[in-house]
């Protein structure tokens, strides 16, 4: 135990000053020390042994006493120990100021050791130690030149000088001279054999730096075993940690980490044992621990390079874990105290990474960017960069930098992946030679470089040829690729190509026999689709069923691909033997509920969406379809919970659940309707709201428009619902309910003519324009397809009966008009009166149907119809009596007319032979007589003649009557009609339709010309009965009662634009049953976003993208 | 195993043909063809050259089946209106009428040994059995409504027949409604057996095998084939490669092929030991209606023929081998 011994003034006494017992109090000493005027190197020590056990204050007030004025005077002549107190002092200063992290401060601790050092100088300008204190400082301020400068000169006075030699060895190492600096270590070594570790340290850094790894690390194991060194030398600790580190073997990593461990508990501050502690626990995901430590190193470190790493290794840890917004902060961070990006580049890499996630894609770039400053060559960033140009549009760049990036490598198949995937979106034939080139690639760097060039100039046929080269060569493609490939050509609609593809990636295995159907001699159970049994037995019969897990990917694009080809049996085995071997794969069972679904087994479906929610159960593709499968079950309460889940499973972002949401409400609203006003006010709110709220999200959602139309116009609010309308119908200018006409084409195109629906609305279509024929054909096709939809069946009566009246009047008129209405007349009234039996038996078995409940119509309503229809009959009766009672009169008529006319010939044939006589008799009279004769004769042919144009005339008269009724009508239409002609009601009918489709935007419009037909409708009537005919009374009455069913049960068949027409046309008069028939119609129309769902389920393809590196 | 064309004659009726049928050769004459349509009609051609006979009219409304008896002297048609018209294939003279209110008419099929017509009974959910020597109603097979029916199930309509198909020796008759279930009944008992499930849309079409008693074959609208044991009430197989309804269906005479009729316009021929279809023809431009396989005649000769018909109004006729 040490201690000194102050010299009692005047006095051989001393004071005994134990140096670990010093009072807490420095006055205390330095009282002793000023009154016995002790030697200043006993302040000295004092101060230096305050400042070893940590009491840094009462170092600093002793050191700073003695350095006073006072004693300066007092102690004038004792230089040295002036100069050895004021350099401590110095010293003491540079070292805050280099630990000091803040800007200021730390200048002022510089200044302050630079003054004191000033100080000493002046007291001896040549004492070596002040030398080396400001060599020191100018080293701490990172001024070499200067530092060298200042060693330089002790050197010069002493070679020997260790501290100087120490220095003079920094500023060299700082310096990157390695070797120089490695030799002034080893002469200070020499010169001072047990100087401390931080010599051997130093020389180990200088061989670490110049390669010498086992020497360096020699010096730094020697540092801490020499007992008489520093055995807790935490630099030596982490410099061999980290040479441990450096060699990456598992063992010696553990060795390395275990040394930084060691060094971290030695001295818990060490930023270098942190950073790499932290990088440690980074790779072995222990996020908390690297949050922890690098916190710590933060507060520790210098700035700079090493708070760079340290923000560096906070934001990969935060990036990991998907924070983006704070691994962001942090890489930011780490950038900005990096000054030049070939420091510290990574950090520039992850911000581009968190940027790119983010979506700031200019900012992503500019990163990437400075990366690929300091590696040109960089292919990950090459990709991103060409992936960012993409995102943001210029193609043209991304295709030059993938390209680029497959130039500099070309034995990059990522890149080429890349290329490909870029490509699919704009040429999706060159993508498809990118992939091929990259299979080529993973094998056959040669071809690869080769085919490269060929995929650059688009030489399709060279590619091939490369293809088959690489065939011949034996060589395989990676499975991956080949399932992209496959894919591809799934997507381009070539579906044998995909399928060679898909079978050349999955090769040999279970699933070929079952393709081939080797197995199907099994029994199937009625459960198919969840029949596991068949695998089993293949196994109980030793055949092996593997199925590796990288082809399980493609082995679903395969069965996805059976399916497109409508070969859902294989497919379901193959989805099966997924699913025996992955019961997790969950869209193997979405994939068999689907099928099932496609079936109408809605129960399994049911069931096997239930397999796949278990897997997962907020994946909200199941919950939707689960919904959708609940609601064609009639489960209600079940499916509105289901939708409810889904939509919370997508956050509320899932427009799908949310529309059925709405839909489910809109149908409730509907069905209450006997349950009372107020609940079906508060479902029609909740649609329209959910309805609104997907709007917001999706302003182009054309369901959820039309939805929200439906429920307005379901409110009465029909201005606003019918401006919804007309949007979504021009919106979905494309879609099917636009091409009114072209139904015909529709059907064919998309339904392979089963869609009983369309059928309907082409049979409507027939129905406006009065071709009661061809809408007659369309109905009774319509009930051949569904058979037992009454409704169909009742239409089908309908247009009969509506055929049937409309023919008696036209005949009528026919009657009127045609100059021979014999050949016209009765095989009209004969086939009306055929149909009109028809109608009244279609009633009739409808009437008797409803007996059994097997269809919801009226049974009044339908006797309604039945005795209009017999009462037509009778009319047609008396109306086919007269027109028969017609055909006879005019047949005597023309009897007459013919006698008549056989009466004349024979007066004129008499009449020929008498002159003939007579000019025999008087052939020698004179010429004057016979001329007379003769005129006279002229005479009376000529008023014989004249009678027949002046009856021709009178026809005429009748016909310009005729047409100035019709103009008449057209004035009144307001010149709506171009086309016009004698036979008006066919032509114009057919032309009406279409008009009334082209005339979308105003409705008012259209609702005139129906009332024009109307009345002109009754006009003709009108003019019927005026024309004197009898029984036209009756048929007015029927025509009325008929056009009020018309209005009732012809808006059956259902569009959009009828709704809305009828919606604002009739709201007033509308009958609760009609009401009914309405509401059914949106529900059709509203069905509509199922088959948006299906769509979605089908497009479901595995897509195997290389992922992007996080690192 | 394979279908050769052979002739197609199109615009056969003026509007959609949905139904065929062979009329066996009888001592006097050829084996005929006998089509339906939508125009009203029923008309007789002779095979090969489809050489158009006959035209019987009277109908109204669309003819949805024709049927004829195994002796080939007499045929039935019937149509939308639900009317089965009997007639004498060479006079087409009416032999009766048939009508069964408010019954509809489906299919319609002889038995083997020609003594009962059946007729699918639509919504009545029944299938009606005639004699077809008095043409008088013997009895009404009804489907019994499942006990879990549910009120929901909309308007009864389940249970709506559209087929029928009579087992080999005619013991037994199957019949397929709108919902998928395929009921089976023993005739003489007039009961109902059991039913057979797996399908789930509408079962459009219905045979036995010739050669296995038991196995009967479906073909539904949900694209599908189904091999069933109509005994052991299992199901045995399923084919699928059509891409929309399978509309009709018959299987050859020597039991080891089934032709099919799809709405997505293709005639396709099935190997049913490979149970794969082997050949798809396109040769319609609309849905099939209608294959029927020619019955071996009593020479027995010749080789096999089939003929479609379709919604394109055209009659295709193939050579089978």
């Amino acid at each position: 135990m040490g201690c000194v011994y102050i010299p009692v003034q005047h006095s051989d006494e001393e004071v005994r000053v134990v140096l670990n017992q010093l009072p807490l109090d420095a006055n205390d000493i330095l009282d002793i020390l000023k009154a016995e005027q002790a030697s200043l190197d006993l302040w000295l020590i004092i101060a230096r042994e305050y400042f070893k056990q940590g009491y840094v204050e009462q170092f600093q007030q002793i050191l700073e006493e003695g350095s006073s004025p006072e004693i300066d005077e007092y102690y004038a002549d004792v230089k040295y120990d002036r100069i050895a107190i004021l350099n401590a002092l110095g010293a003491y200063h540079s070292y805050l100021g280099k630990c000091e992290s803040k800007g200021a401060k730390k200048d002022d601790h510089f200044i302050s050791a630079t003054k004191y050092y000033n100080k000493a100088s002046r007291i001896d300008i040549h004492e070596p130690s002040t030398w080396v204190g400001k060599g020191q400082l100018l080293l701490a301020k990172g001024d070499l030149e200067q530092a060298s400068g200042a060693f330089k000169i002790v050197l010069d006075g002493n070679k020997d000088n260790v501290p100087a030699l120490l220095g003079q060895a920094c500023v060299q190492f700082s310096r990157g001279r390695y070797s120089d600096s490695l030799e002034l270590y080893k002469r200070a070594l020499k010169v001072y054999p047990s100087c401390p570790g931080a010599v051997r340290l130093g020389i180990g850094l200088c061989r670490y730096k110049l390669g010498q790894f086992d020497k360096a690390r020699q010096a730094f194991q020697r540092v801490l075993q020499a007992s008489e060194l520093d055995p807790d030398n935490v630099e030596a600790l982490v410099a061999l940690g980290l040479m441990d580190l450096q060699i990456n073997k598992g063992d010696e990593i553990q060795k390395g980490m275990e040394k930084m461990q060691a060094a971290f508990e030695i001295y818990p501050y060490c930023a270098v044992a942190l950073i790499y502690l932290a990088n440690h626990f980074f790779f072995t995901g222990r996020h908390h621990a690297v949050e922890r430590l690098t916190d710590t190193a933060l507060a520790v470190s210098e700035p700079g390079l090493q708070k760079s790493h340290s923000f560096y290794n906070l934001a990969r840890s935060y990036h990991t874990k998907g924070d983006y917004e704070k691994a962001g902060f942090y890489y930011m961070a780490s950038v900005k105290e990096i000054s030049r990006p070939h420091d510290f580049v990574l950090p520039y890499y992850g911000l581009g990474q968190v940027q790119l996630k983010l979506g700031d894609f200019r900012g992503s770039l500019s990163n990437f960017e400075k990366v690929l400053e300091v590696y040109p060559e960089n292919g990950e960033s090459l990709r991103v960069v060409g992936h960012i140009y993409v995102q943001l549009g210029q193609t043209e760049k991304a295709l030059d930098v993938l390209r680029k990036a497959t130039r500099i490598d070309p034995r990059d198949a990522q890149a080429f992946l890349e290329l490909g995937e870029l490509l699919i979106s704009s040429d999706a034939g060159a993508a498809l030679d990118a992939f091929k080139t990259t299979s080529l690639l993973k094998l056959h760097f040669t071809y690869a470089r080769h085919e490269s060039h060929l995929l650059a100039s688009g030489n399709h046929f060279m590619v091939s040829q490369a293809r088959s080269l690489l065939k011949k060569s034996g060589g395989k493609a990676p499975i991956e690729l080949l399932n992209n490939i496959g894919v591809l050509h799934f997507d381009k609609g070539d579906f044998e190509l995909a399928k060679q593809t898909f079978k050349e990636a999955l090769g040999n295995g279970v699933w070929l026999d079952l393709v081939d159907g080797k197995f199907c001699s099994s029994a199937v159970d009625s459960d198919q689709f969840c029949d596991m049994q068949l695998f089993q037995r293949l196994q109980e019969r030793g055949d092996p069923v593997e199925l590796q897990w990288d082809k399980v990917t493609t082995l679903f694009n395969y069965a996805r691909l059976l399916e497109q080809l409508h070969d859902a049996e294989k497919a379901s085995i193959l989805y099966r033997l997924i699913l025996f071997k992955y019961p997790d794969y969950q869209d193997a069972y979405l994939r068999l509920a689907a099928i099932a679904k496609s079936r109408n087994n809605i129960q399994l479906s049911i069931e096997l969406i239930g397999e796949a929610i278990k897997v997962n159960e907020k994946c909200p593709d199941a919950l939707s379809m689960l919904g959708a499968l609940e609601l064609k079950n009639d489960d209600w309460l079940k499916a509105k919970e289901t939708f409810r889940a889904a939509r919370e499973a997508t956050d509320g972002k899932d427009s799908y659940s949310a529309l059925s949401l709405g839909n489910w409400n809109y149908f409730a609203a509907a069905r209450s309707e006997k349950k009372g006003a107020k609940l079906e006010a508060t479902h029609l709110e909740k649609a329209k709201e959910l309805y609104t709220k997907v709007l917001v999200q999706h302003p182009a959602n054309l369901y959820a428009a039309n939805g929200a139309a439906v429920v307005l116009a379901e409110k009465g609010q029909f201005d606003v619902s019918k401006e919804i309308f007309t949007q979504v119908q021009e919106a979905a200018s494309g879609s099917i309910f636009v091409q009114m006409p072209d139904y015909q084409n529709c059907l064919r195109k998309f339904y392979y003519n089963t869609d009983t629906q369309v059928l309907l609305y082409l049979a409507r279509t027939h129905y406006e324009a009065e071709q009661w024929q061809d809408c007659k054909k369309t109905l009774l096709r319509a009930i051949h397809l569904a058979p037992s939809n009454y409704t169909l069946r009742f239409d089908a009566g309908v247009a009969l009966q509506k055929f049937s009246a409309s023919t008696l009047q036209k005949t009528k008129r026919t009657a009127d008009e045609v100059s021979d209405p014999i050949s016209f007349f009765s095989p009209f009234v004969r086939s009306t009166v055929a149909e009109l039996k028809n109608a009244v038996r279609v009633f009739s078995q409808l009437s008797a149907a409803s007996n059994h409940h097997i269809h919801g119509f009226d049974e009044k309503k339908i006797e309604t119809h039945v005795g209009y229809c017999k009462h037509l009959l009778d009319a047609a009766k008396v109306h086919c009596e007269a027109a028969e009672r017609e055909e006879l009169q005019n047949r005597q008529r023309l009897e007459v007319a013919r006698q008549v006319a056989l009466a004349e010939e024979a007066r004129r044939k008499a009449e020929e032979q008498r002159k003939y006589q007579l000019e025999k008799r008087k052939q020698e009279d004179e010429i004057k007589q016979v001329r007379q004769q003769e005129e006279q004769f002229e005479r009376k042919k000529e008023q014989w003649k004249s009678s027949t144009p002046a009856s021709k005339r009178k026809d005429r008269s009748h016909a310009d009557d005729e047409e100035g009724g019709h103009s008449e009508n057209r004035r009144r239409k307001g010149g709506k009609r171009r086309k016009r002609d004698k036979k008006p009601q066919y032509e114009m009918d057919e032309v009406e339709p279409n008009t009334m489709y082209e005339d979308d935007d105003d409705m008012d419009d259209i609702d005139t010309n129906l009332v024009n037909n109307h009345e002109k409708d009754k006009d003709q009537m009108n003019r019927q009965e005026n024309d004197g005919e009898e029984n036209t009374q009756d048929l007015l009455a029927a025509a009325g009662l008929e056009d009020s069913d018309v209005e009732d049960d012809m808006n059956d068949p259902p569009s959009t634009k009828y709704r809305r027409k009828r919606a604002l046309s009739d709201s007033d008069e509308d009958e609760p049953s009609d009401r009914k028939a309405e509401s059914g119609q949106n529900r059709e129309s509203l069905a509509e976003p199922e088959s948006d769902g299906e769509f979605r389920e089908k497009e479901e393809l595995h897509r195997d993208t290389y992922e992007e590196d996080e690192d | 195993m394979k279908l050769a064309g052979l002739n197609t004659i199109e615009n056969a009726h003026e509007e959609s043909v949905w139904a065929v049928t062979w009329v066996p050769e009888t001592d006097s004459r050829p084996p005929l063809l006998l089509t339906g349509s939508l125009d009203e009609s029923v008309k007789i051609w002779e095979s090969d050259d489809l050489i158009l006979k006959g035209t019987n009219t009277g109908h109204c409304l669309g003819v949805v089946s024709v049927a004829c008896h195994p002796s080939g002297v007499i045929a039935a048609s019937a149509s939308l209106d639900s009317f089965v018209r009997v007639f004498d294939v060479e006079t087409n003279a009416t032999i009766a009428t048939l009508e069964a209110p408010p019954s509809e008419v489906w299919q319609m099929k002889f038995d083997p040994k020609g003594t009962v017509l059946a007729v699918a009974g639509g919504g009545s959910a029944s299938v009606k059995l005639w004699d077809t020597a008095t043409w008088q109603l013997i009895v009404t097979l009804s489907v019994p409504r499942p006990e879990s029916s549910k009120p929901s199930d909309k308007g009864g309509s389940g249970k709506f027949v559209l087929s029928v198909a009579w087992s080999l020796d005619g013991r037994n008759l199957a019949c397929g409604s709108m919902d998928g279930t395929i009921s089976v009944f023993d005739v003489a008992r007039a009961k109902f057996l059991h039913h057979l499930e797996g399908h789930f849309m509408p079962v459009r079409s219905l045979a036995y095998s010739p050669i296995h008693p038991r196995v009967l074959y479906s073909a539904s609208d949900d694209a599908h084939i189904h091999m069933y044991d109509a005994e052991g009430k299992s199901l045995v197989g399923a084919m699928s490669g059509h891409s929309s309804w399978v509309l009709s269906m018959d299987v050859s005479p020597d039991g080891t092929a089934l032709a099919t009729g799809s709405s997505d316009r293709t005639v396709r021929l099935w190997d049913l030991s490979m149970r794969a279809a082997v050949q798809t023809m396109s040769s319609h431009k609309d849905q099939v209606w209608g294959v029927a396989f020619r019955p071996p005649g009593v020479t027995g000769v010749r080789a096999g023929r089939l003929v479609s018909v379709s919604d394109d109004k055209s009659i295709s006729l193939y050579d089978y081998s």
